[in-house]
């Protein structure tokens, strides 16, 4: 997996060079938005992390020459900038993440971990949480090994549910996945659906956060 | 004050005037006197001693003595001397009025002649005159009054607005005030206000901005302190004391700067302006996921109650509001304890209500947690607790800039920090 790191700071680019190699990511990184858009010409990285506060053009630039291209990488914004509206003009533009300094480390690799799965040549399909593995490709889910059978929309669930430990989902943003999936749904289909899937795997892998919706606890 | 000044001078110049007229006038009527008595002296019939003349007015008298013998008077003097025989003006009294009179010695003749007039005569009669050139005065003063007050009154209506307009501004409203239609005199104040104003902002702003930078820019090196701490840690083990004083110390870094740069970006005139619809209890919900972690981490079961309640507010600075009291909650809740968040909406406004089964805060320390950097038990805090006793004052401000109140109580749990903020009712609309 290539990542091409788009950053000014040189010593947070050192550490997170190091990190991100660590994790088995092939890193080339660049300090100015120049560098980046004539790297992009030559080499074609699988996930572009770009800083928007580069010293020669806004990172926002970067991001939209980019995209201007006909093959383009996976785009996580890693900024200082925090405001509502860099966020919505930064995701409008085209970028799949927007993470805001500082940031945890465990955080980040889980969200380029999940850019990997969507770019399709993650090395591995497989999300496993405690007994639990969930293969994205055969979309087959297994539990201490035994294969379970589970409908579209639960595997869907679950999926959702695995690729997020630690976090919760709320009942509205699962349900637009399923409708985005292309799902018809009746009002109380996700409580039927979670109620099956704790059945099948085990009653207290889907934790509920009353009032705010579902979670998979971090492995 | 123009008018009582004006009046008074006006007063004191008439009865000056008065005064003076008065005396000027008895001597024109002295003088006149005089020429009476010297005329009577000459003309005076000498042959019919004792004669009485009867076809005179009634407010003059004579009486024209020869030899110590009266030689001519007028029917309504007396047959004895009306005033003394030596030359000059004298007060007398005769047929019950009082008489101004002179005597004229005639050398010639040896005549000496008085001539009288009737004082009360001689008053009215000044008076009269002397009414005559006050009393225009007298008369057009209150007109003059009510036109001065009508021009001086329409002469200040600017400089009235003006002080008015400044009067009902904010204290941190520093926009310039409109200089059109202002009339010329005014228009050299209000340039140097506004210069003034321009410059106070200018250097306020130079502030605001200075800490908020500050933080802004700190954001990147802290990223850079937590990233080289995360690839140490793989070279170390978990528990290597350094390593997790140092983790300590960058979280307690990274939190400071965060809770600085909220403090600053919530300041009410960064804020008024934006206010929005706004769902709370999505908005609450949203806090909950992102904070989610912390809260897992500790075991801490966490429950949401509430339904769809919007109101009017800044997303950003409540959302900030949410996440500091959340973050409370979850720092001082042990683990495997509790956190209850309710939101509602009733008659006294909408309620936010954030209960933990932590140890809580004694009653007497209620006040002393909004202030800045000020925390619990001081330094000797439990050290595991990362924080810089910003938070609860930031949730004040942002409270305040939303016209709501802070509530702490006693928890329903067996022990812990009960914290209610009031939305009133005026910013808030019901679900639709």
């Amino acid at each position: 997996m290539q990542i091409l790191l788009v950053e000014d700071d040189i010593l947070l680019a050192d550490g997170l060079r190091t990190a991100l190699r660590r994790e088995g990511f092939s890193v080339n990184h660049v300090a100015t938005g120049k560098d980046a858009l004539a790297t992009l010409v030559t080499n074609q990285p699988d996930i572009v992390i770009l800083d928007l506060g580069l010293p020669d053009m806004d990172g926002l630039g970067v991001l939209k020459q980019l995209r201007a291209g006909d093959k383009s990488p996976h785009v996580m914004i890693l900024t200082a900038r925090d405001a509502t509206e860099d966020k919505v003009s930064g995701l409008d533009l085209g970028a799949d993440d927007y993470l805001v300094k500082p940031f945890e480390m465990p955080e980040l690799l889980a969200r380029l971990r999940a850019l990997e799965r969507r770019t399709g040549v993650a090395r591995d399909s497989v999300i496993t949480n405690g007994r639990v593995n969930l293969d994205t490709l055969s979309h087959s889910v297994s539990v201490d090994d035994e294969q379970l059978d589970l409908p579209r929309r639960e595997f869907m669930l679950l999926k959702a549910l695995m690729e997020n430990p630690g976090r919760v989902l709320s009942r509205e943003s699962l349900e637009e996945k399923l409708y985005g999936w292309g799902e018809e749904l009746s009002s109380n289909s996700i409580e039927v659906h979670i109620h099956h899937l704790r059945k099948k795997i085990r009653p207290d892998f889907i934790k509920t956060v009353r009032g705010v919706g579902y979670t998979v606890n971090k492995p | 004050m123009l008018l009582a000044i004006m009046t008074l001078t006006v007063f004191l110049s008439a009865l000056h005037g008065y005064r003076s007229s008065i005396t000027e006038i008895q001597q024109l009527f002295d003088s006149e006197l005089k020429h009476k008595a010297r005329l009577l002296a000459i003309t005076g019939n000498g042959h019919s001693a004792g004669a009485e003349v009867t076809d005179i007015p009634d407010q003059y008298a004579f009486q024209v003595w020869q030899d110590g013998e009266i030689l001519q008077r007028s029917s309504n003097t007396p047959v004895t001397a009306i005033s003394s025989l030596q030359e000059g003006y004298q007060d007398v009294n005769f047929g019950r009025y009082r008489w101004r009179s002179y005597t004229w010695i005639d050398p010639l003749r040896n005549r000496q002649a008085m001539a009288a007039e009737r004082v009360d005569t001689r008053n009215m009669l000044a008076e009269r005159v002397i009414m005559k050139s006050v009393m225009p005065v007298i008369v057009t003063l209150p007109v003059a009054g009510l036109l001065i007050w009508l021009i001086v009154g329409y002469g200040l209506a600017p400089l009235r607005n003006l002080a008015a307009h400044l009067r009902s501004r904010r204290a941190e409203d520093l926009r310039p005030i409109p200089e059109s239609r202002q009339p010329l005199e005014l228009r050299q104040v209000i340039t140097s206000t506004n210069d003034l104003f321009a410059r106070l902002e200018a250097s306020f702003s130079r502030e605001r901005r200075f800490a908020s930078d500050a933080a802004h820019e700190l954001r990147t090196p802290i990223s850079a302190l937590k990233v080289h701490l995360h690839n140490m840690s793989k070279n170390l083990p978990p528990d290597d004391h350094d390593l997790v004083q140092l983790k300590a110390a960058a979280d307690r870094m990274g939190n400071l700067v965060e809770q600085i740069l909220a403090l600053h970006r919530t300041a009410p005139d960064q804020y008024m302006a934006r206010f929005r619809e706004v769902d709370l209890y999505q908005l609450v919900q949203q806090e909950i996921i992102s904070s989610y972690s912390g809260f897992e981490c500790h075991e801490i079961q966490l429950e949401l109650n509430g339904t769809r309640t919007l109101m009017s507010g800044d997303r950003f600075a409540l959302e900030t509001l949410v996440k500091n009291l959340l973050d409370n909650a979850c720092k001082y809740t042990p683990a495997g304890g509790r956190v209850h968040v309710a939101v509602a909406a009733g008659d006294g406004g909408i309620l936010l209500q954030i209960e933990d089964s932590g140890p809580g805060v004694p009653e007497e320390l209620h006040e002393r947690i909004f202030d800045r950097f000020y925390r619990v038990g001081g330094d000797r805090h439990q050290s595991e607790v990362i924080g810089c006793g910003l938070g609860l004052s930031i949730v004040k401000h942002i409270a305040d800039l939303h016209g709501a109140s802070i509530e702490l109580k006693h928890s329903s749990f067996e022990s812990g920090l009960a914290v209610s903020v009031l939305f009133p009712v005026a910013t808030t609309s019901r679900d639709k």
